[in-house]
């Protein structure tokens, strides 16, 4: 394989087939697109190339900007494909709510805005819709931003009418499934390979995925969102269930752990929506001696959707604490070991104390520059949990004055290093705030 | 009929237990007339301790400050006067306000005033003490002339800042949060010559902290804001003021309806009904907002969102909790550490559960033959009691005058309209679901209109008697006693009336 640019290596994704042990229906045979394996890592390279393929040429010279309502995978592959043709891409969005994508969207060299949140006091007379403001900015005669329009460009279903569509039923020797399954986001892929599919054998029967109404998955609309699309046609699915982000996660992990396919949650949504609308069919296929197929497919990959695990299902991502910790210890253990010093003794202690102390100030280095102690120094809680895993970070020699703001985590550290054999570490009675409430004297250096 | 397509509202305890008082309603609107509100004053305490409590929750000092135009009431202003002098407080956004506020039994130095200020406002607020939360280098300078001409104290002012979302300061690509424009508080941009302001009438007035208020739901606007000001303090303090609070405004937000489920289920109706997939949800098909251009609904919905996982309190502990952009720190912790306080303004949030509207059902009739829904006349209008003007859709509880009789019909849809002759005094223009058919002489309650719903529109159009408020307290297990709102002190008395 040789190509002369990256967008040649967009399409002619594989098909592979899921084993049955692990979806468990007997008489369906289950086929995975894996748009993944695009070389910007989704579905939505075709549509982003085949819809910006005409303006990045008209812009050939150009100081332009591409702009497109996006959160993710298309916004990805548009910010590649403008740099590639020199120019600047910018996503407008209230849904990126992935840490992952925003930074690998900064890293492309994207520029974000993020739309503001639903008003608190209503306003009936408010017309500053930022949505409104957005497509005024796009139509203003002196503009130079080349809008793919994503949610309304019939360029989005083509791509996947001429691509995506032709290459399952070319890949199942020239039959089409009999069920395709895809998670609605921008109905593109769906309507697309529907039209392609139905082109060839009407008979296919078309299940669109939405999320839960009040749930979230990436790149999946709900389906009062769906009615905000433009290529959104009911008629085009026989019939649209919801999935829950409880459900796509699932799906997700068997994909990956079970059969090697790298699937975001998306990919797991349509997997386990699959899965769960085809098991009644199925049983009524039991002893006729027919056989189905069914095609769903995987979007994008798992890499960018850690943090999207991490808040819904942490214990699967989780770690095992090693060596010493404050936060493990029990109020018991931190009311016995540890020892507490007001303000005024350690005012003494601090200025007369033979030796005198080291005193730790353990906020955070923003404010710690505002106001400290004189002669403090700052280690901030976070680094200071890290120090104490290996050992003691002080001699045993340097008694030791910790602090934080009201003298609760200073307490818990105390416990720990007392604990781990430090023989003289004391915590500041009520913090910092118990400090200046006494008039002591903090300095800003 | 469809499925009925109830919008059921959220109702606490002791608001739940006064909803099933009857009987005693009905005597309250027998003798004060419709439309009547009911204020519970335990309530709105109750309410600021869950606030202290997330206060607590993060090791925070600070004042809870009632914004006092969320509901006009001596009672509720009352009860909180009597709450621990350093813990509550008032935000007064007028003149008037803050007069009653101060005959209420706030003193000046527990009344933060707030929004657009007359002369006559800002001497009064520098004379009795209160600290005035500045909307811009103007209003300092009218206030600090004041000062000097009447021979008045030090002033003790908060700035209110604006415009947070240039703040960053990116150069090229980066991320940008947009915010909606308000009309109140001085632009980031323009710091400098508010601190050069307030340097110049250091002798007037003395920056104590630094306020903002964003009109958003949104959470991560709010911590984005919240962290400019602490980084904002940090400056005011490299050139020698001192700000000690941090006055993050209100807008909490309630949770109006009960059941998630219910809102999805309407909320989604009414885009097929835009679409034209099902009949219309709204009197001559209003669509709240939503659009249908050529098959796709188009348009933001113009409607509080009527069911919120987390308000009020929740919001804030949320609010706190999430890590700040810049410094990487819990919104908490970044106060806690630079040791600020933290000032709050909530108006709705503090008035959650705190009061009920009542209208008598005068007249019912069919709306139409085709559609089977009824018109139901409540002696009220859409001034008295306006859920409407604020987009919150919730459904008012059926508290019917007699035994209901046999056979008497199920789940209804009707149109509630006012008592003024105007086409458009509709008290709802959604269609709402009830049990079954109100009879004239029932009452129709709607709950938790404490907050902004119950008189902020109320007028004297058409000479339409105005609401009566009257404050109430429970007496043992579900015996009520009542006085009028500006006869409610909270203190025992031997005023009040049982039931």
């Amino acid at each position: 394989m040789r190509y002369d640019s990256i967008t040649e290596a967009i399409g002619n994704t594989p098909l592979v087939r899921i084993d049955p042990a692990v979806h468990g229906l007997r008489n369906i045979d289950l086929y995975a697109k894996l748009e993944m394996l695009n070389p910007f890592g989704s579905v939505k390279d075709r549509p982003a190339w085949h819809m910006a393929r005409p303006l990045l040429e008209g812009a050939a010279d150009g100081d332009g900007t591409v702009v497109e309502l996006s959160s993710g995978n298309t916004a990805k592959a548009l910010a590649l494909l403008a740099g590639m043709h020199g120019l600047k891409f910018k996503s407008v969005t209230n849904r990126m709510r992935v840490p992952e994508i925003k930074d690998l969207l900064l890293l492309l060299g994207a520029e974000i805005e993020e739309l503001p949140g639903r008003s608190e006091c209503l306003d009936p007379t408010d017309t500053d819709d930022p949505l409104t403001h957005f497509h005024q900015a796009l139509s203003d005669p002196g503009s130079t931003y080349l809008h793919t329009d994503q949610y309304f460009n019939p360029r989005n279903v083509e791509a996947h009418a001429a691509g995506t569509g032709p290459e399952i039923v070319k890949d199942l020797d020239g039959k089409v499934p009999d069920w395709f399954i895809a998670c609605v986001g921008t109905a593109g892929s769906s309507t697309g390979v529907a039209r392609a599919l139905r082109e060839h054998d009407p008979r296919v029967r078309v299940l669109g995925l939405v999320a839960h109404k009040s749930d979230f998955i990436p790149g999946i609309r709900t389906i009062d969102e769906v009615h905000q699309v433009g290529l959104f046609d009911p008629a085009t699915y026989d019939t649209i269930e919801s999935v829950t982000s409880h459900e796509a996660l699932d799906g997700m992990i068997t994909l990956i752990r079970r059969c090697g396919l790298l699937s975001g949650p998306t990919g797991g949504a349509a997997y386990q929506g699959a899965v769960r609308h085809l098991r009644q069919a199925d049983a009524e296929l039991e002893d006729t001696g027919q056989r189905r197929t069914a095609v769903f497919i995987v979007c994008d990959r798992a890499e960018s959707y850690l943090s999207y695990v991490r808040q819904r299902r942490p214990e699967l991502l989780g770690r095992a604490g090693r060596g010493h910790s404050a936060s493990a210890l029990t109020d018991a253990e931190v009311r016995e070991s540890a020892r507490v010093i007001g303000v005024d003794e350690a005012l003494r202690w601090t200025t007369t104390g033979e030796p005198r102390p080291l005193v730790v100030d353990l906020r955070s280095p923003h404010a710690y520059a505002a106001l400290h102690i004189e002669g403090s120094v700052n280690i901030v809680d976070e680094l200071f949990e890290d120090l104490l895993r290996g050992g003691l970070p002080f001699s045993k020699r340097t008694p030791v004055l910790l602090a934080c703001p009201v003298g609760e985590k200073s307490l818990r550290y105390a416990a720990a290093l007392t604990r781990m054999g430090h023989p003289d570490i004391r915590s500041l009675e009520g913090g910092i705030v118990g400090w200046r409430d006494a008039g002591a004297p903090l300095v800003r250096e | 009929m469809d499925a009925p397509l109830y919008l059921r509202p959220r109702v606490d305890p002791p608001l739940a237990s006064l909803l099933r008082a009857g009987t005693f309603l009905h005597s309250l609107v027998d003798a004060l007339g419709s439309p009547l509100n009911v204020l519970l004053p335990e309530t709105v305490a109750e309410n600021a301790r869950r606030f202290r409590a997330v206060y607590s929750r993060h090791r925070l000092t600070g004042r809870v400050y009632f914004a006092h135009k969320a509901n006009r009431s001596s009672a509720l202003v009352r009860r909180l006067a009597a709450e621990d002098v350093a813990a509550v407080g008032v935000d007064v956004a007028s003149l008037e306000e803050l007069r009653h506020a101060l005959s209420c039994g706030f003193t000046g130095d527990r009344i933060l005033a707030t929004g657009p200020k007359d002369a006559e406002f800002l001497w009064l607020a520098a004379r009795v003490g209160a600290t005035v939360n500045l909307d811009s280098p103007n209003e300092l300078e009218q206030l600090s002339a004041l000062v000097r001409t009447h021979g008045l104290g030090r002033v003790a002012v908060l700035v209110r800042l604006s415009g947070f979302e240039s703040a960053d300061g990116h150069g090229g690509a980066g991320t940008r949060l947009l915010s909606r424009r308000s009309r109140f508080g001085t632009p980031l941009r323009d710091a400098e010559e508010l601190l050069s302001a307030l340097e110049r009438n250091a002798d007037a007035v003395e920056l104590t902290g630094v306020a903002y208020h964003l009109d958003t739901t949104g959470v991560e606007e709010k911590v984005r804001a919240l962290e400019q000001c602490v980084l904002f303090m940090d400056t005011c303090r490299a050139r020698g003021l001192a700000p000690r609070a941090v006055d993050i405004g209100g807008g909490f937000g309630i949770g109006y309806v009960a059941e998630a489920g219910e809102w999805e289920r309407w909320t989604t109706a009414l885009s097929e009904a835009v679409l034209g997939s099902r009949p219309p949800l709204t009197w001559r098909g209003h669509g709240y907002g939503l659009r249908n251009e050529g098959g796709t609904v188009r348009g933001a919905v113009a409607l509080y969102p009527g069911h919120r996982p987390t308000a009020g309190p929740g919001y804030l502990d949320e609010l706190l909790s999430l890590p700040a952009p810049v410094l990487g720190r819990s919104s908490a912790n970044l106060l806690l550490e630079h040791l600020h306080d933290l000032y709050i303004e909530p108006g709705r949030a503090l008035v959650d559960q705190c009061g009920l509207t009542l209208a008598r059902v005068l007249d019912v009739r069919l709306a139409d033959a085709d559609s089977g829904h009824h018109l139901v006349r409540l002696g009220m209008n859409a001034g008295d009691m306006s859920l409407e003007e604020h987009g919150v859709l919730v459904d008012p509880v059926l508290l019917p005058r007699g035994k209901p009789e046999e056979g008497e019909e199920g789940p209804v849809g009707v149109f509630l309209a006012g008592n003024l002759c105007l086409e458009a005094d509709l008290i709802t223009r959604r269609l709402v679901h009830l049990p079954r058919l109100p009879r004239p002489g029932d009452l129709l309650a709607f709950a938790n209109t404490a907050g902004y719903a119950m008189d902020f529109h109320a007028h004297r159009a058409q000479r339409q008697p105005f609401a009566r408020t009257v404050a109430v307290e429970r007496q043992g297990d579900d015996d009520w006693r009542w006085c009028p709102d500006e006869d409610y002190w909270p203190i025992p008395s031997p005023g009040g009336t049982s039931a």
